[in-house]
C-alpha cells in the first residue's frame, strides 16, 4: 500500500469518527465559533511536525494542533496556544472550553518552530487582558533556537508582529511567560550565549544557562536579559511560580558536577536576585544526553513549593513529588507516581486553596491515561490514583491550569482533539 | 546472511505499508521493532537511538562514523526517535554530514511515542542518546548518553568469541 492511499483510508476513517462524534455530543455546524472536541481528519504525515499529537490535520483550528499551552485569565476566560504546520495560534473560550473562539495566526507564514519533545508555545494573560505569547524557531542546522514574542492589547483580535525576546543571539529555548501578583511579565528560558562565549576562547561549555527578563509596561519592551545560573540541563522545560509580588521561583534540571541532571530551584529575593540554588532531591541522574523531560512547579496561598519530576537516576527511577514548606531548602522524601510497570511521563502539578493536584501520562501496552492524585491539605497526603481521561493513540502533554478557586486538566489527544477537564476539588 | 536481511526490509517495508521515508530512511511505526529484530535474529547488533534536536546526540555522531571505521564486525542500526518531530530530508542531511547516511536508518513516524518506545523497551523514557546492544543471544544490554566505546570494543569482543 502506498502512503498515498494509506493516508485516504484513514482520511476516511477520520471524516467517519467526526461526524459520529457531531452527532453524539450534539453539535451542528460550525461558525466563527468551533465546538472544542473536534475530530480528527487526514492521515499520518511523514515528519516534519511537532511533537504532541503530531497533528491530525494541518488546518487552522483547534482539532488540528501538535501541541496546546493554556492558562485561565484573570477574568476566567481560557486562553490557548497551539501549533498547526509549524504556525502558531492563539484561541480563547469564555464558557470554560466549550466553544472557541475563531484561531487568530501569531506566525502567518510557516515557521521552523522548535520541535524538541519538551518544547512548546508559551501563553500569559494579565489583569488587563493583555495576552503574551513566545515560542522558538530553529534557525541554523545546528538546531539553534530564538524565541520569539507577540502580545494582543485588543483581548485577541490581533496580535503584534513577533520580534525577538532576547537581547542576545546565541541560542534560547523553553521560554515560560508568567504574570508576576504585581502584574508584570516574566519571561525564563535556557539559553546558550555561554556555549558561544567559552568556544570562543576554545573551551567547552556544559549544558545552558537559565536567563530571564522582565517587562514592567505590559509587554512593550523588556529589560536586559540576565543570567541567573549557568550549567544548567538544556533540553527540558521550565516549572515557574512567584512567592510574592515579584519574586519568581522557577525549577528546572540542573546539570551538576558536569554530568548529573538532577532538579534544582531558584527562589528569587527579589525581581533580580535569584536565591541561592536549591537540590530538588538526589537522584543522581548520571547522562551525557538529553533527558527531554522537564519539571512542574506549583505554589500553594499558603507557600508550599510542590514540585514533580522524571528522572532515571542511581538512587530512583519513574516520576516523583516532593514538596517544601520553607522557599526550596528543604524537601520532603520523593513520593513516587504511577505503575513501575507502564511508561510514566509529563507530570504536572497545580495548586488553588484547599486543593493541589498531580496528573502524568501513563502507558500500558494499549492505552494512554491520564493519572492523577489530590491532596486537600497541601500536600501532606494525597488521594489513590484518579484516571482521569484516556486515549488509544498520540497525545500531548497534560497540562493544569487554574482560575484561583478550580483547578483543570487541558489534554490534546489525536483521537479526540482538545479536552478542557474539570478536577474535582472537595475532599 | 545479505539476503536474509534484504528479505527482512521487504518484508518490512510491505508491513509498514509504505516506502522510505527519503533516500533509504525507514519509516519506523508500530510493529516495525519486531520486524527490525527479526530481520537480524542470531547477528549482534547495536541499535543506537539519536535526535536532531538532542545536541549531545548530533555532536557523537561522528565517534560512530569512527567506530565502524574501526571496527569492521560493528552492525550499527540509527533510529531517529523524535517523536515526529524531525524532517526527512534534514535527518539525511544530518547522517550524510556524520557520514552515517549508508548504514540502516530508520525515522520514528508515528506521533504515538509511548507505544513505539514502549515496543522497544518499557523502561526507556525517551532520553537521548540512548543504544541498545543486541546479542547474538538476543540478549538486549541498554546504555544511555554518549557512547563509552570501550565497553563497545570489549561487547564486541565478546560477541566475536561466542560466534
Amino acid at each position: 500500500m502506498t502512503i498515498v492511499r494509506m493516508k485516504r483510508a484513514i482520511s476516511r476513517g477520520g471524516l467517519l469518527r467526526a461526524a459520529l462524534l457531531a452527532t453524539t455530543m450534539g453539535f451542528a455546524g460550525a461558525g466563527a465559533l468551533a465546538a472544542a472536541p473536534e475530530a480528527p481528519m487526514g492521515g499520518m504525515p511523514m515528519g516534519g511536525m511537532s511533537h504532541g499529537t503530531g497533528g491530525a490535520c494541518k488546518d487552522a483550528r483547534l482539532g488540528c494542533a501538535s501541541t496546546v499551552t493554556p492558562t485561565l485569565a484573570p477574568d476566567g476566560s481560557l486562553w490557548l496556544a497551539f501549533d498547526v504546520d509549524n504556525k502558531v495560534y492563539v484561541t480563547h473560550s469564555t464558557d470554560r472550553g466549550r466553544r472557541f473562539s475563531a484561531p487568530v495566526a501569531i506566525t502567518p507564514e510557516k515557521v521552523h518552530l522548535d520541535n524538541g519533545p519538551d518544547a512548546r508555545s508559551a501563553i500569559a494573560v494579565d489583569a488587563q487582558g493583555r495576552v503574551f505569547v513566545s515560542y522558538a524557531i530553529f534557525k541554523d542546522n545546528n538546531y539553534n533556537a530564538e524565541v520569539f514574542f507577540s502580545r494582543s492589547t485588543d483581548q485577541g483580535k490581533s496580535f503584534s508582529a513577533p520580534r525577538p525576546l532576547v537581547d542576545n543571539t546565541a541560542s534560547q529555548r523553553f521560554a515560560a511567560l508568567a504574570v508576576s501578583p504585581n502584574g508584570d511579565l516574566f519571561a525564563t528560558w535556557l539559553d546558550k550565549r555561554g556555549v558561544v562565549a567559552a568556544a570562543k576562547k576554545g573551551k567547552t561549555y556544559p549544558g545552558a544557562a537559565l536567563a530571564y527578563a522582565w517587562s514592567k509596561d505590559g509587554g512593550a519592551h523588556f529589560t536586559p536579559s540576565r543570567i541567573a545560573l549557568d550549567n544548567t540541563c538544556e533540553c527540558c522545560r521550565i516549572g515557574v511560580g512567584f512567592n510574592g509580588p515579584d519574586q519568581p521561583v522557577v525549577v528546572f534540571r540542573n546539570v551538576f558536577g558536569g554530568t548529573v541532571r538532577d532538579h534544582a530551584l531558584l527562589s528569587f529575593k527579589d525581581a533580580n536576585t535569584p536565591g541561592p540554588m536549591h537540590r530538588v532531591a538526589v537522584d543522581n541522574w548520571r547522562l551525557n544526553g538529553c533527558p527531554h523531560q522537564g519539571p512542574s512547579l506549583a505554589i500553594s496561598s499558603a507557600g508550599a513549593y510542590h514540585v514533580v519530576w522524571s528522572t532515571q537516576g542511581d538512587a530512583r527511577k519513574g516520576l516523583f513529588y516532593a514538596r517544601s514548606t520553607d522557599k526550596g531548602a528543604h524537601f520532603s522524601a520523593p513520593m513516587t507516581l504511577g505503575n513501575p510497570d507502564h511508561e510514566r511521563s509529563r507530570p504536572y502539578v497545580g495548586a488553588v486553596p484547599g486543593t493541589v493536584w498531580i496528573v502524568w501520562k501513563e502507558f500500558d501496552g494499549e492505552n494512554s491515561v491520564v493519572n492523577g492524585r489530590v491532596s486537600h491539605d497541601d500536600g501532606a497526603r494525597w488521594s489513590p490514583v484518579r484516571t482521569v481521561a484516556r486515549t488509544e493513540d498520540a497525545s500531548d502533554h497534560p497540562m493544569l491550569a487554574n482560575d484561583g478557586h478550580k483547578i483543570y486538566l487541558s489534554w490534546m489527544t489525536k483521537m479526540e482533539g482538545y479536552r478542557f477537564i474539570p478536577l474535582e476539588d472537595k475532599p | 546472511m545479505k539476503t536474509k536481511i534484504l528479505a527482512g526490509v521487504v518484508t518490512l517495508l510491505m508491513l509498514s505499508g509504505s516506502a522510505a521515508i527519503a533516500a533509504d530512511l525507514h519509516p519506523f511505526v508500530r510493529g516495525s521493532w519486531k520486524t527490525l529484530r527479526q530481520a537480524h535474529a542470531g547477528k549482534p547488533i547495536v541499535v543506537h537511538f539519536w535526535g536532531l534536536t538532542c545536541g549531545p546526540c548530533l555532536a557523537e555522531l561522528p565517534n560512530w562514523t569512527a567506530a565502524l571505521k574501526k571496527r569492521a564486525d560493528l552492525k550499527l542500526i540509527l533510529v531517529d526517535a523524535s517523536p515526529f518531530g524531525d524532517e526527512p530530508g534534514e535527518v539525511t542531511a544530518a547522517l550524510k554530514k556524520a557520514g552515517l547516511d549508508s548504514q540502516e536508518n530508520w525515522l520514528f513516524a508515528d506521533s504515538f511515542e509511548e507505544r513505539l518506545r514502549f515496543e522497544i523497551d518499557p523502561r526507556w523514557r525517551g532520553e537521548m542518546p540512548y543504544t541498545l546492544l543486541i546479542g547474538r543471544d538476543g540478549k538486549v544490554t541498554g546504555m544511555t548518553g554518549i557512547m563509552d566505546f570501550k565497553k563497545l570494543d570489549a561487547w564486541l569482543d565478546r560477541q566475536k568469541k561466542a560466534s
